[in-house]
């Protein structure tokens, strides 16, 4: 246990000491990181001039879309960015030699690909925190502007209300979950590549022709059922499930729960194909010739 | 002699139980595709003992040690390592092992340091004083610092070899170590394994092109040929039994060139070529009276005649009907 702890450090400190993964937190989060400079440059306007006339609906909807138009931007690129670190720790490693070295130690394959997949988790878990951290900052200023009395109270409803803690920790683990199937998806594809770029490319290749397929499996249903089987069967369907407009507008309105349907059974396919990728890189890992 | 028809010799190869047996491969097979590069190799290695890895180019020792280490399935055999089956016994194995194959790909941004803190981790925990002296032993201590892809191919022959030795291991695998190396080079890191097994009796198996290090450094030696197993044993049996090299000494004014023709009718003699006194012959062990006979039958007064050390190359050529390595 102790090397394999040693192991998950030294993975870690590969994918988080590149300089390339500073930039991609930074990408990955563009949004939460402007929103938040700009949420303290309101705050800051608030303190000293005042808001103005300021109605609470447009303070919910500019909350509600900072959200999703975060979520919905991180699930479209974090799968290139989650390739690109995949692909350097796994593909270009084994270009390199780097996964002889590693696998002269007395460490075993599978501890090897769990520590891989654990490291990127972690970065993928940094890059969600970080808009976490972001995202809250925007949120502390927006109940702050929204208790103040200057603010026009133009709705009445009090099922409209500003995302809460709780819902925003429920859709950064959502976005996590999703991204963990595209972790796992990944890993499977770098095992087969000894460049991280043509992995990265053939894989999103892949990945958007399967969304397609998925996009048009309605319409080819009409021509023969077969097609929205088949479509039952893509992975990406589970991801771009937990993605769409309803399910985030839903959690955040309150009217769905990441326990209740769709989003669990969504989760729990994601889960599903996530540990399914996984098992499938162990039983090629294991049997992988490492030749460089 | 086609290397088809060289059968296996095994001299004075280790049979016994595991414990005196430090590596052990048994019928092992590897192809690739259509080619086969490990075709039929069995050879044991005795605990204590630094033995030589030889083969042309292609013959299959690379291979051979990625088989050995677990890095890529074989077909078709049984290893053993430190008494371990491979590859199920890897993990205990390695403990026990320090290896470099081929050269050493260490993470380019990380410095030498760092490098060998993290690999040598995963061996076993280990304190800042053991890394700073493998470090020392191997003279990169003032490099230390700098980051391994700013390293030269002898610095990083270097640090592979610290590494593989940072665990103080039962066993060692090298793969060309002193590959990149200048002579200088060469000479510290044979001072280090002679070291090293002098102090920890630590077993060496060492593969390495350069016949002339194996024959310094190595008392047993296995060679190898298009992936099957040609001869294998203990240097000095090797030698002495396939062929013997004498300086043949002519009395002034001898008849080089007849002596020439006499050599060449013999068939004991293998190989022959002038020499300032006279001839240097290599011939079948036990020949030289015959040749010496041949000589005086003819009217050749030979004034001398000097046995030659035999030559692990030779022999090696020999054996693998090899001019190339």
């Amino acid at each position: 246990m102790q090397r394999f702890l040693i192991l998950l450090r030294f993975e870690i400190k590969k994918v988080m000491a590149r300089k390339k993964a500073i930039l991609f937190l930074l990408a990955l989060n563009v949004v939460p990181i402007l929103a938040g400079f700009l949420a303290m440059l309101l705050f800051m306007k608030f303190k000293t001039i005042g808001i103005g006339g300021l109605q609470y609906s447009i303070l919910n909807e500019a909350v509600r879309g900072l959200f999703t138009a975060h979520l919905k931007l991180f699930a479209w690129i974090s799968p290139f960015f989650l390739a690109l670190v995949i692909g350097d720790s796994i593909s270009s490693e084994s270009a390199r030699g780097h996964l002889k070295t590693l696998l002269l130690t007395p460490v075993t394959r599978v501890q090897v690909l769990v520590a891989k997949a654990v490291a990127v988790l972690f970065f993928l878990l940094a890059a969600i925190t970080v808009g976490g951290i972001f995202l809250q900052i925007s949120l502390i200023v927006a109940r702050f502007i929204g208790d103040s009395p200057d603010i026009i109270r133009d709705v009445t409803d009090g099922s409209t209300h500003l995302v809460s803690t709780m819902t925003a920790l429920e859709l950064l683990s959502i976005s996590f979950v999703a991204n963990m199937t595209m972790v796992s998806f990944f890993t499977l594809f770098a095992l087969f590549a000894e460049s991280a770029i043509l992995m990265t490319f053939t894989g999103l290749i892949i990945l958007m022709g399967l969304e397609t397929f998925v996009l048009m499996a309605p319409t080819l249903g009409q021509f023969d059922p077969i097609y929205l089987r088949i479509a039952d069967w893509c992975f990406t369907r589970h991801p771009s499930k937990l993605f769409e407009l309803e399910t985030l507008s839903g959690l955040m309105d309150g009217s769905l729960s990441i326990a209740a349907d769709p989003v669990r059974s969504a989760l729990l396919g994601s889960l599903g194909w996530a540990l399914a990728f996984f098992s499938l890189s162990i039983f090629f890992f294991r049997r992988k010739s490492i030749l460089n | 002699m086609p290397n088809s028809t060289i059968k296996p010799e095994f001299i004075s190869a280790p049979t016994g139980n595991s414990e005196k047996v430090a590596l052990r491969v048994k019928g092992l097979r590897k192809s690739f595709g259509k080619k086969v590069a490990v075709a039929d190799l069995d050879f044991s290695i005795p605990f204590g003992s630094v033995a030589g890895f030889l083969g042309p180019n292609g013959a299959g020792k690379t291979t051979a040690l990625r088989l050995l280490l677990g890095l890529v399935p074989a077909d078709a055999g049984e290893m053993e390592l430190l008494g371990n089956p491979m590859p199920s016994g890897r993990v205990a194995a390695l403990e026990r092992t320090g290896t470099l194959v081929e050269s050493p790909s260490f993470i380019e941004s990380f410095s030498g340091l760092e490098n060998l803190w993290w690999f040598g981790s995963l061996h076993h925990p280990l304190s800042a004083s053991r890394v700073d002296e493998m470090l020392d032993l191997v003279g990169l201590r003032e490099a230390a610092a700098r980051p391994f892809g700013n390293y030269s191919t002898g610095m990083k022959q270097r640090l592979g070899v610290a590494c593989a030795l940072l665990h103080t291991p039962d066993l060692l695998i090298l793969d060309e170590p002193t590959n990149g190396m200048d002579p200088q080079g060469r000479a510290q890191m044979r001072d280090i394994f002679k070291k090293i097994h002098d102090i920890h009796k630590t077993t060496i198996f060492l593969s390495s092109h350069l016949i002339d290090e194996i024959q310094r450094l190595c008392d047993f030696v296995v060679i190898i040929d298009a992936g099957r197993t040609v001869r294998q044993g203990f240097v000095s049996e090797i030698l002495s039994r396939e062929r013997e090299s004498w300086e043949i000494r002519l009395a002034p004014g001898g008849d080089l060139q007849k002596a020439r023709e006499i050599a060449a009718k013999l068939p004991e003699v293998l190989t022959f070529e002038n020499a300032p006194r006279g001839l240097i012959v290599s011939l079948a062990i036990g020949a030289s009276p015959r040749l010496n006979r041949a000589l005086l039958e003819a009217g050749i007064d030979v004034a001398a005649l000097i046995p030659l050390e035999a030559s692990l190359e030779e022999t090696f050529l020999k054996l693998t009907d090899s001019k190339v390595l």
